[in-house]
């Protein structure tokens, strides 16, 4: 018998094995992505560089915040073989029974974590393949002690961290803070992972995009024990970590020291806007708190329960975010409407009739710059009566709804009642009724001038924050426009946000601003002004043009406001100074604001007996 | 030798260069997987390479030695040899244990597996038992006795245990199939015990290898393809249940036999041809669909336990830790891979991979070669295989084809469990890649068999045995 056909069952079972091999092979290595991805999860570690966060300058180039190198004592528990938990404990100088007790709490903090709403939620993420911070942002001193020990602890390595450093105690509520990244921001935004920080409040809130840079990856070959052999591809596919640009700020950082020195004792707030660009020049926030308080996690832990328990709320930006009725300033206000309106003129005299408003003992205004001058309350409740009737309807309440939309179009265009699209976080906007606000309290048609009366002098309902005090100086010292405030002039090579070249009008026309420019200045160069207290050095070179405002206060004390800018001719500074249960503005907000113009225009302070006198007040109880 | 014949007269000269080939890849292989920069001479000896290298020159000599000896050696002292190995794998069951196996035995500073050498031995007395045989003498007995030349050394290469060179030896089947040594006597004995039932053959019992094993890859397949869906990269939505895949895998396989049949069959045979592969397509469909229709219908436990087995799901304390990571390291070579000393799932150093130099090879070559490599390297194989198979037919000694049959069925099979085991169509079982894989065991009784081969095959005039 011959079995010679039988080769042919061999050669084909040999080809078709062959065949097959082959077409896997296709599938797997040419078609199917899938075990390339499974190759990058086994051997290859993505590491992320995170680049520092961009330098922050303040307007005279003093770089105000800086980057500093922390270290984390690092560990990866697969790979901490045999700790001699004593030898280790004394290395860091603990006691031997608190290392198990970190380990746990690590274990725990990966357990737990807190989303956007402040909700502990469990889930447990921690795994043992992975690096977790034993100690976290040590300094070069702390880590200095360690490291020459830590080849004796395999398992244990240390990382280099950057994180902020404040050049001066001063501005935390402009910068803002940075904490680690919540599971909700991790998933929304794939830049982060976790222990990344981000900023929290502030410039490093606002432009965290900006700030956070580009962080690099390098794609290293791992072993299966986890250590890090090569770069994949000789390196190929890594990227550089780049740093964020560096901010230039509108700060005076020395003005806003010197602001905060002498709100020192006192609850309010200091607003300097230069009014020919809008850059915030200073914004002090009383109380406040040194921002280097703030810095890394070990720091925010101590620091943040007690600031944020602080009866007197240092963590509140109030020049952003309090809502105060403004008081006789804003009668400035109603003098241009008055007078872009027509129902009065420069010239209008209206006497001081304390029938309907009490008033200070002064002679009845004769004109409107007299009026401001003497701040009279009964004038201002007969020019506002004058804008919200003007007798365009027969029924008092439907001409006084038409006369109150349009005063309310007239706010609005002041930046008024509206939050400002500035390059902060926690703006408010501040309260300007209209005719639907007043229909929702008394019905509609149901009020008149004479219900809501108490809006004429910057009381009643109307609340203003400080930012929108100091635009208001803004406003009248460009006769008539403002660029919204901000912070940031220019980041890296590019200018500031587009939104902040564009100029805003007022509907008022210049030719109306000087009648009250010059009532301002009367306020602190004539006799009988309310702001006398505002003159620098006694002198008159720099001309401070002003209005005071008290604000009454049913709670206590009443409120001390001034708004002003300087100089007269050229201004260069505008500043709205509320202090707090301060009693009348004249005296404590008018001389403060008084030392940050001189402070700001000629770098000094002469008059050290004010300055002494500010500095030693305290209006807190 | 006969006088004036020079060493190189009648020599196998593409098969001889193929082995050179095989050789110098496998070094490079073994070079790349187990660099250490620090030692990047190829010649130091304290590495893997350098180790490999000497383990290569032994085994030149060794065949050079047996280029020198007349080839009748091998058919006189067959019987010795084989009993030589049968002895060493007695002896190395009471070595002590390496890695869980009795495999190996220690002589000087190297460990030799006596498995290796065995597959020679059992080849030289396979061939010359069945060249004894007349063809009337291959009846029940000498099936016996052949399967019994086989199971000794499996038996005891089972009790080191060593289930890779035990599955080996089932390579020696085909041998006997080819030879006409089939399990027919036996189903016959067996069927012709039901009265009324007189059978002279059955086309079962006589096919029964080739079957089996055909059954068993169709299975295997099945399982492994039958619970994907199919996509393409390149042609997005389309969707091919694995299921049909394989039926359409086996229709494009059975015209693809068909015209290769046609294309080396006489005209006479084309009917019986047509009609065998038809039976086989609608018996291999239907084995196709049992299988998954079985599967699907199993407990998920039992489903679980397959799966494992296949590599289906990832074990990662299991053997299949080993062979997801090896697929891996193959699939992400992509179609040029990523260069020669890149690998960086399958090397030593990160060792993802375990066994990369040995049992694994094929995972850096993959990795570094991508599919322009495998699809060279099995080529390659493929080529030699045929090869052999040509020398095998040529051969006027039976002795020497059986011997042929022997040598390519345990190469085959070398190949089809490795990469079998890199791309997930075979268990883990450790056997090395031939040629390929560091080690000198494999590397001394691969080239012992090739030079054997080809001393035989450059001698075929001489003898008529």
């Amino acid at each position: 018998m011959n079995f010679d056909a039988r080769k042919y069952v061999i050669i084909v079972f040999i080809i078709t094995v062959g065949i097959i091999y082959i077409v896997r092979l296709f599938f797997m290595q040419v078609i199917d992505d899938s075990w390339t991805l499974r190759a990058q999860e086994i051997a290859e570690k993505r590491k992320q560089i995170v680049p520092p966060r961009g330098a922050i300058f303040d307007r005279n180039g003093v770089k105000v915040v800086s980057n500093r190198t922390y270290y984390n004592l690092m560990f990866i528990e697969d790979e901490v073989k045999n700790l001699d938990t004593a030898a280790f404990a004394q290395v860091l100088g603990w006691s031997k029974d608190s290392i198990a007790i970190r380990f746990k709490e690590i274990i725990k903090e990966q357990g737990t974590y807190r989303d956007k709403n402040d909700n502990y939620k469990t889930k447990s993420n921690y795994q043992s393949d992975r690096p977790y911070a034993f100690i976290k942002e040590m300094t070069l001193e702390e880590i200095a002690t360690i490291a020459p020990h830590l080849d004796k602890f395999p398992g244990f390595y240390e990382e280099i961290t950057s994180m902020r450093s404040y050049t001066y105690p001063n501005g935390a509520n402009i910068f803002g803070y940075l904490s680690e990244v919540n599971e909700e921001e991790i998933n929304e935004d794939h830049f982060y992972r976790r222990s990344d920080n981000i900023g929290r409040a502030g410039i490093e809130r606002f432009y965290e995009k900006e700030l956070r840079g580009q962080k690099g990856i390098r794609y290293i070959v791992t072993s299966a024990r986890n250590n890090e052999l090569k770069p994949y591809m000789d390196g190929i596919y890594d990227t550089i970590a780049k740093q964020g640009p560096n901010f230039k700020l509108g700060i005076d950082i020395l003005l806003q020291e010197y602001g905060e020195k002498l709100m020192n004792g006192k609850r309010g707030c200091i607003v300097a806007i230069e009014p020919s660009t809008g850059e915030i020049l200073a914004l002090v926030s009383s109380p406040t708190y040194d921002p280097n308080l703030m810095v890394g996690n070990r720091n925010i832990a101590k620091n943040y329960p007690k600031l944020i328990l602080d009866k007197d709320m240092p963590l509140f930006p109030r020049p952003l975010a309090a809502e105060y009725p403004p008081g006789s300033i804003f009668k400035l206000l109603q003098s241009l409407i008055g007078l872009q309106e027509g129902v009065i003129t420069p010239n209008s005299g209206f006497p001081c009739n304390k029938s309907m408003v009490g008033c200070h003992n002064h002679p009845s205004a004769g004109n409107l710059s007299d009026a401001i001058k003497f701040s009279c309350n009964p004038y201002y409740y007969a020019v506002t009566r004058r804008i919200l009737q003007q007798g365009k309807k027969t029924s008092v309440f439907a001409d006084a709804e038409i006369g109150l939309n349009k005063w309310y179009q007239y706010m609005m265009s002041f930046g008024l009642g509206q939050k400002f699209d500035a390059d902060a976080t926690g703006l408010r906007p501040g309260l300007i009724p209209n005719s639907a606000y007043y229909d929702k309290w008394y019905g509609h048609l149901r009020w008149a001038f004479s219900t809501i009366r108490s809006i004429s002098i910057g009381q009643g309902e109307v609340k203003l924050t400080p930012l929108q005090m100091a635009n208001i100086a803004c406003i009248i010292a460009n006769k008539g426009w403002y660029y919204t405030p901000h912070f940031v002039k220019s980041i890296g090579q590019k200018g500031s946000l587009l939104q902040f070249r564009i100029k805003h009008r007022s509907m008022i026309d210049s030719k109306h601003f000087d009648p009250i420019i010059e009532g301002m200045r009367r306020v602190v160069y004539v006799n009988g002004g309310t702001g006398g207290k505002a003159k620098i050095n006694n002198e008159e070179k720099i001309i401070v043009c002003g209005k005071t405002g008290t604000v009454q206060n049913p709670q206590g004390e009443d409120h001390a406001v001034f708004t002003c800018f300087a100089p007269m001719d050229k201004p260069k500074i505008a500043i709205a100074v509320f202090i707090e249960n301060a009693g009348f503005g004249g005296t404590w907000a008018a001389p403060t604001a008084s030392l940050m113009i001189e402070k700001y225009l000629t770098r000094k302070v002469k008059d050290k007996e004010k300055e002494k006198r500010i500095l030693e007040a305290s209006f807190k109880k | 030798m006969r006088q004036g014949e020079k060493l190189t007269t009648n020599l196998d000269w593409p098969l001889l260069i193929t082995y050179f080939l095989f050789l110098i890849m496998g070094m490079a292989t073994v070079y790349s997987t187990s660099l250490d920069p620090d030692h990047p001479n190829l010649f130091d000896y304290s590495q893997k390479y350098g180790k490999q290298v000497v383990w290569l020159g032994v085994s030149l000599f060794l065949g050079l030695m047996v280029f020198l000896i007349d080839s009748t050696i091998y058919r006189k002292f067959a019987v010795p040899i084989y009993i030589s190995t049968l002895v060493l794998l007695v002896i190395v069951l009471f070595m002590p244990p390496i890695n869980g196996a009795r495999a190996w035995l220690q002589i000087g500073g190297f460990g030799i597996q006596p498995a290796e050498f065995a597959k020679t031995g059992t080849a030289l007395l396979l061939a010359r038992y069945i060249s004894s045989l007349n063809i009337k003498q291959q009846n029940l007995n000498s099936v016996l006795v052949a399967n019994a030349i086989m199971f000794v050394p499996m038996i005891l290469i089972l009790l080191q245990p060593d289930a890779g060179t035990f599955v080996v030896f089932t390579s020696f089947l085909f041998v006997m199939y080819r030879e006409g040594l089939t399990y027919d006597p036996l189903v016959l004995k067996l069927v012709n015990m039901i009265p009324g039932v007189k059978f002279k053959q059955t086309w079962v019992g006589t096919h029964f290898i080739p079957i089996m094993f055909a059954i068993v890859f169709l299975c295997i397949v099945t399982l492994l393809l039958s619970n994907n869906i199919i996509t393409f990269n390149f042609l997005p939505g389309v969707e091919i249940p694995g299921f049909f895949g394989v039926i359409l895998s086996l229709v494009v396989f059975c015209l693809i036999a068909f015209l290769f049949l046609r294309f080396i069959s006489t005209k006479r045979e084309r009917r019986r041809i047509s009609t065998v592969i038809i039976i086989a397509f609608v018996l291999s469909a239907s084995i196709a669909s049992s299988v998954n229709y079985l599967f699907q219908g199993l407990k998920k436990h039992q489903k679980d336990r397959i799966e494992l087995f296949l590599g289906l799901r990832e074990d990662p304390n299991g053997e299949d830790y080993n062979r997801n990571r090896a697929m891996a390291a193959v699939g992400s070579g992509g179609l040029a891979g990523k260069g020669y000393t890149n690998a960086s799932v399958a090397t030593i150093e990160s060792n993802h991979v375990p066994e990369s130099e040995t049992d694994f090879i094929f995972c850096p070559f993959a990795e570094e070669w991508g599919f322009i490599g495998t699809f060279i390297l099995i080529g390659m194989y493929m080529f030699m295989f045929l090869r052999i198979i040509m020398i095998a037919e040529r051969q006027r000694s039976r002795f020497n084809r059986v011997y042929a049959y022997s040598v390519v069925m345990i190469l085959f099979y070398h190949l089809a469990v490795n990469i079998g085991m890199n791309i997930g169509f075979a268990p883990v079982i450790g056997i090395p890649l031939p040629f390929f894989s560091y080690g000198g065991s494999s590397m001394m009784s691969f080239s012992m068999l090739m030079f054997i081969l080809l001393k035989l095959d450059s001698q075929r005039s001489h003898v008529l045995q």
